[in-house]
């Protein structure tokens, strides 16, 4: 066998795994933009109706702007504890520092399904419920604070420190330093795990279906309940949103750190 | 003279008395995932042992029935078996399919690997539930393969709400993650390694076998426990997938939980799938061990 043909057979193979990896996603946005009940070939024409369908629902509308609240506020409060927990460990850390890593980053070996329940029953237990934003925003942040540690952690590993030295033999303080050299320089790995965070909250599936109140739904719980009993392409409209939403955060992180850096800790 | 410079630095770089202790950077994180994840974890662990009590969630007795109830009902282990099985499948199935992406991105030229990582990544980002609709779309009795069957005169194939639409939807949600780990230590093969067996007379495949085969295993085998943990804890995808048909140990204890209310049966049984996963866990870990220490030598 050739190396042509080898090679050839190789692209072949990756191009159709990559098909399959793509071809339900665009699927849902063609089926948004089709303007008949169900996609089929030739395709019925464009249109904008299950579009305005979905805008005029007002389930669809209301857990829309809720997971976007919800998101917003996990980004922050993630972001800040995330980015926080990354300093103390890469920095001040000694001997706890793998018992530390361990515990930050293990909401992400656990099946988050699994934390839900442990959040549903906790919550119950101490006489809270789930009413309200609060259990959600709780049980969201559990799972993004990895993503934020696991980013800034990486950006602050590569940190050169002789910039901050410089800065404070120059007579900065410990506040002004941070504020002026530290951060500004690792902008890029805060934003990205704060994106992150951002996307695992606006998607987040197990644990919203365990911490939902009636009155309090998420964009992807509504959807799910929707497709249990319909069919029609105001869910795949419904979609379409977390689609861009996806290809947003990831060509952001593209630009600002480059998707290598958060995928296995920088180039090699 | 050598040792006051010394001193001098020493000095310059020591933290003024003003700045705060370190700790309070780790007080934010430690308090809340304290509180809201092992203080959870450990009240749920607690709840599996106690008894169900009349007109309330649980009681204060403390009981193995819950444990026994599951263990001894032959329905649960059927359910059992198949997470397992299907979680298995899944795994292998992803390994596959994952291999030849993993090293496409491993390899790929400098300015092309943001695209590879893009299309591999915006899936991973798209939640399970939009990407499990995209399969009803293309798989379901009215979907677009059965409209193309029909059309050449096939007739109809149930594709979904059996276990292979769940199957299917399984391999595409968890991809992503097998890819990413075999990336990750195909990355650290020099192409060079490839290129001495190669210029040394072995073929393309005993290369593969023989030399990037051996040395991805770290890879494959997080890989494999990665994706086996997710696809046995996966709900979504057999509920819109399987409909009815494909009953797994998630939809049960959701069921459980959210509409029985039956918290300690239902902890009881979050406790009993992860068990038996940690001592499948254990055991491949103890076997891969073995096969890497094998190698290396």
């Amino acid at each position: 066998m050739s190396t042509t043909v080898r090679r050839l057979g190789f692209l072949g193979v990756t191009v159709a795994i990559y098909g399959f990896l793509l071809a339900p996603i665009v699927i849902v946005v063609v089926a948004a933009f089709n303007a008949g009940e169900y996609l089929r070939f030739p395709p019925e024409g464009i249109s904008l109706r299950w579009f305005a369908k979905f805008f005029a629902s007002e389930p669809f509308v209301r857990s829309f702007w809720f997971s976007l609240k919800l998101a917003w506020l996990c980004t922050v409060v993630s972001t800040v504890l995330g980015g926080t927990a990354a300093f103390y460990v890469v920095r001040h850390a000694g001997r706890l520092r793998d018992v530390l890593r361990l515990l930050l980053v293990a909401p992400l070996q656990l099946p988050a399904i699994l934390t839900g329940i442990a959040l549903l029953l906790f919550f119950y237990s101490v006489g809270l419920g789930t009413r309200g934003m609060g259990g959600l925003l709780i049980g969201h942040t559990v799972v993004s604070v990895p993503y934020v540690f696991l980013i800034v952690s990486t950006v602050l590993l590569r940190f050169d420190r002789s910039l901050e030295e410089a800065a404070r033999s120059l007579g900065a303080s410990a506040w002004a330093t941070f504020w002026r050299v530290t951060l500004p320089l690792i902008r890029g790995g805060v934003i990205s795990g704060a994106l992150f965070a951002f996307i695992t909250s606006f998607d987040q599936f197990p644990i919203s279906l365990l911490l939902v109140s009636v009155g309090n739904t998420t964009l992807p719980i509504q959807l799910f309940d929707y497709l249990r009993f319909s069919f029609d392409p105001t869910a795949a409209a419904a979609s379409t949103v977390s689609v861009v939403m996806s290809v947003m955060v990831v060509w952001l992180i593209h630009r600002l750190v480059g998707l290598e850096q958060v995928t296995w800790g920088g180039p090699r | 003279m050598a040792r006051a410079a010394e001193m001098a630095r020493l000095r310059v770089r020591r933290p003024p008395r003003s700045a705060p202790p370190a700790v309070l950077l780790l007080l934010p994180s430690g308090l809340f995932l304290a509180a809201f994840f092992l203080v959870p974890y450990g009240n749920m662990v607690r709840m599996s042992f106690l008894a169900k009590a009349e007109g309330a969630a649980f009681a204060n007795a403390v009981t193995l029935e819950n444990y026994l109830r599951i263990l001894q009902d032959a329905f649960y282990w059927r359910v059992i078996g198949r997470t397992f099985w299907l979680a298995g499948l899944s795994t292998v199935l992803t390994l596959l399919l994952g291999y030849p992406v993993a090293y496409a991105i491993a390899r790929a030229p400098g300015p092309r690997r943001p695209l590879l990582l893009m299309l591999l990544l915006a899936p991973l980002l798209v939640g399970a539930v939009v990407r499990s609709y995209g399969w009803m779309i293309l798989l379901g009795r009215v979907g677009l393969i059965n409209q193309t069957l029909r059309i050449l005169g096939v007739g109809e194939v149930e594709l979904m709400y059996n276990t292979f639409g769940v199957v299917i939807g399984l391999v595409h949600v968890y991809l992503p993650f097998m890819v990413l780990a075999l990336a990750s230590a195909l990355e650290q093969i020099p192409a060079e390694v490839e290129l001495a067996a190669r210029s040394l007379g072995a073929a393309p495949w005993r290369t593969f076998w023989r030399v990037t085969w051996p040395l991805s295993l770290p890879g494959v085998f997080s890989g494999s426990m990665l994706v086996f943990v997710l696809a046995l804890s996966a709900y979504v995808i057999p509920i819109l997938l399987g409909g009815n048909n494909v009953l797994v140990m998630p939809i049960l204890i959701v069921q459980m939980l959210l509409d029985a209310f039956n918290w300690p049966v239902g902890s009881a049984m979050a406790m009993v799938l992860f068990g038996l996963a940690c001592v499948v866990l254990l055991v491949y870990v103890k076997t891969a061990n073995r096969v890497l220490r094998w190698i290396e030598r």
